[in-house]
């Protein structure tokens, strides 16, 4: 589903994505994890074609990018770190929109959305504003528009943010259902969620690819995922936990 | 291209914005027409109402396009349209359309103007001059919203696009009084040129991040200057009065005040329209790339 190969990204001069090579196989749970920084979301931003790579060969659904990316982007849905939600619409409004806007059939577009909002829990803030929604809400509105035009990939970057532990319960259920019938790269520093949904794990640090496999692969060897995570990640690793521990 | 066209025409009139745009504008056409065209019974709409109110255009045009790319970009909405399988002309092009139908409101009510005076008595020939006056009259418009949404495309701060908008087009409303000024001689054409050289080798060097290249690019064009200035002094002078008159955005429209139809205005307002909505298309392209 998705080849990367030798992807660099530099911003100025910064460094962001340094040489990274993966690959994801159809039908997969695959999890991006790594520190704050590490460049889990600007290889997200450029799998979904947002951003352009200074280097390196990327193919997305069989589509070359940034050559064929009409193409690959209608092969993905994706919700960014920060959900892309216009406050003055309404759920349903912004649903259709998003709807239209990946070439959903006019004919579909309402069945579309009402099974999106279904599957993420909205279906009795459909006519509120955007504006009045709580974060949570908000983050699932955006989960919800990513599902629509059914997508053989979804990409979530750090799909739990914002949630209550009830709805970090559904959401991580909603994924492993995705998992059956979508290829799924979602991007967390929280280690447990990871366990949680994923079949297979690419640990960044720095930019660079620190480590890839299976979950059993990294956890050969009765060694905990935190356990790798700390040895691959050096410094940041005990901030990351306390971070994980407040969640 | 038709949903980004709907959604960003919808919130035009979500909230304010779009009534007291289009308030704004008719106010003013509104209060010209009643005193000159209804108050002294003057057929000619072109002049009388569109040409005098079009300073307004200084602060509506801004206004209007000041959000439509910056604001985006803020809210990081961008993100779900540039990852959408929409390509980015479909975007420029969408978001341009609904801000001209925003435009074309009062511009609608301008034809009623238009019709009431020809209802009144006023002939056909009049009639005609009226509207053709009134389509030049939108074009401009839809010319100055091109450039606003192309500034608009340049930052994240809607307040940023909006005065940038308003100057742009201040200058290009005074460029005929400004220009008188700087045809005074060859020297003020040698002085501007190699401040624009100045500036574009600045912006080489900057690009480039090469201290060396700005200058040999700064050297190598005020070497070009001096040779142009002591050969052919009069080619500087010339290539400097064209371009200034093509920056004068305004005057081309008075062809159409006179009560003639020029062909080369509509001409030059598309050519501005494509020009900026390209540039758009190519800034929201080369930022991916940075």
């Amino acid at each position: 589903m998705i080849e990367v190969s030798h992807l660099t990204k530099t911003y100025g001069r910064h460094l962001a994505v340094d040489d990274v090579s993966f690959t994801v196989e159809d039908g997969q749970i695959c999890g991006l994890l790594g520190p704050n920084g590490a460049g889990k979301s600007t290889i997200m931003n450029i799998l979904t074609g947002y951003l352009s790579a200074t280097g390196g060969l990327v193919t997305v659904a069989g589509h070359p990018l940034p050559e064929e990316a009409d193409a690959a982007k209608a092969c993905v849905g994706y919700l960014p770190e920060q959900p892309p939600l216009y406050p003055e619409m309404t759920v349903e409004e912004y649903l259709l929109f998003a709807a239209e806007l990946k070439g959903v059939k006019r004919a579909d577009r309402k069945e579309q959305v009402r099974k999106a909002a279904h599957r993420t829990g909205l279906d009795n803030v459909m006519p509120r504003l955007i504006r009045s929604l709580s974060n949570g809400y908000r983050q699932r509105v955006g989960i919800a528009q990513a599902l629509l035009g059914s997508p053989k990939l979804i990409i979530l970057d750090e799909p739990t943010v914002g949630l209550d532990p009830a709805q970090v319960v559904e959401i991580r259920k909603l994924i492993r259902e995705l998992g059956k019938a979508h290829t799924v790269i979602l991007s967390s520093h929280i280690l447990s969620e990871v366990q949680a949904v994923c079949q297979q794990v690419l640990i960044l640090s720095k930019g660079k690819l620190a480590a890839s496999g299976t979950l059993e692969e990294l956890t050969a060897g009765d060694r905990s995922l935190e356990e790798v995570f700390m040895e691959l990640t050096g410094g940041n690793a005990e901030e990351e936990t306390g971070e994980e521990e407040a969640e | 291209m038709t949903a980004i066209f709907k959604r960003e025409l919808r919130s035009y009139f979500h909230g304010m914005l779009g009534y007291v745009l289009t308030a704004f504008l008719l106010a003013s056409s509104g209060i010209y027409f009643l005193a000159l065209n209804l108050g002294y019974g003057l057929t000619d709409f072109g002049y009388y109402t569109l040409y005098r109110t079009i300073f307004m255009l200084l602060l509506y045009i801004p206004v209007l396009t000041m959000r439509s790319l910056a604001e985006e970009r803020r809210s990081r909405t961008d993100q779900l349209l540039l990852t959408s399988p929409v390509p980015v002309w479909g975007i420029v092009l969408g978001k341009f359309f609904a801000m001209c139908a925003v435009f074309a409101l009062p511009c609608l009510m301008d034809v009623v103007m238009i019709l009431i005076l020809w209802a009144l008595g006023g002939t056909v020939p009049a009639l005609a001059a009226n509207f053709a006056a009134l389509l030049c009259y939108f074009l401009l418009g839809c010319a100055a919203i091109a450039m606003g949404e192309f500034l608009s495309g340049l930052t994240e701060n809607p307040i940023i696009a909006a005065v940038a908008g308003f100057s742009v087009l201040l200058l290009a409303y005074m460029m005929p009084s400004l220009r008188s000024l700087f045809n005074a001689g060859s020297a003020v054409a040698l002085a501007v040129f190699t401040a624009i050289a100045g500036a574009a080798s600045l912006m080489a060097g900057l690009r480039t991040r090469s201290f060396i290249l700005g200058c040999l690019t700064f050297a190598a064009l005020c070497l070009g200057l001096t040779g142009l200035f002591l050969l052919q002094s009069a080619w500087l002078t010339e290539a400097f009065s064209a371009v200034l008159s093509v920056l004068c955005f305004f005057t081309p429209f008075e062809d159409f005040v006179n009560n003639s139809f020029s062909l080369p205005t509509l001409v030059y307002y598309l050519t501005v329209t494509g020009m900026f909505l390209f540039f758009t298309a190519q800034s929201i392209e080369k930022r991916r790339w940075n």
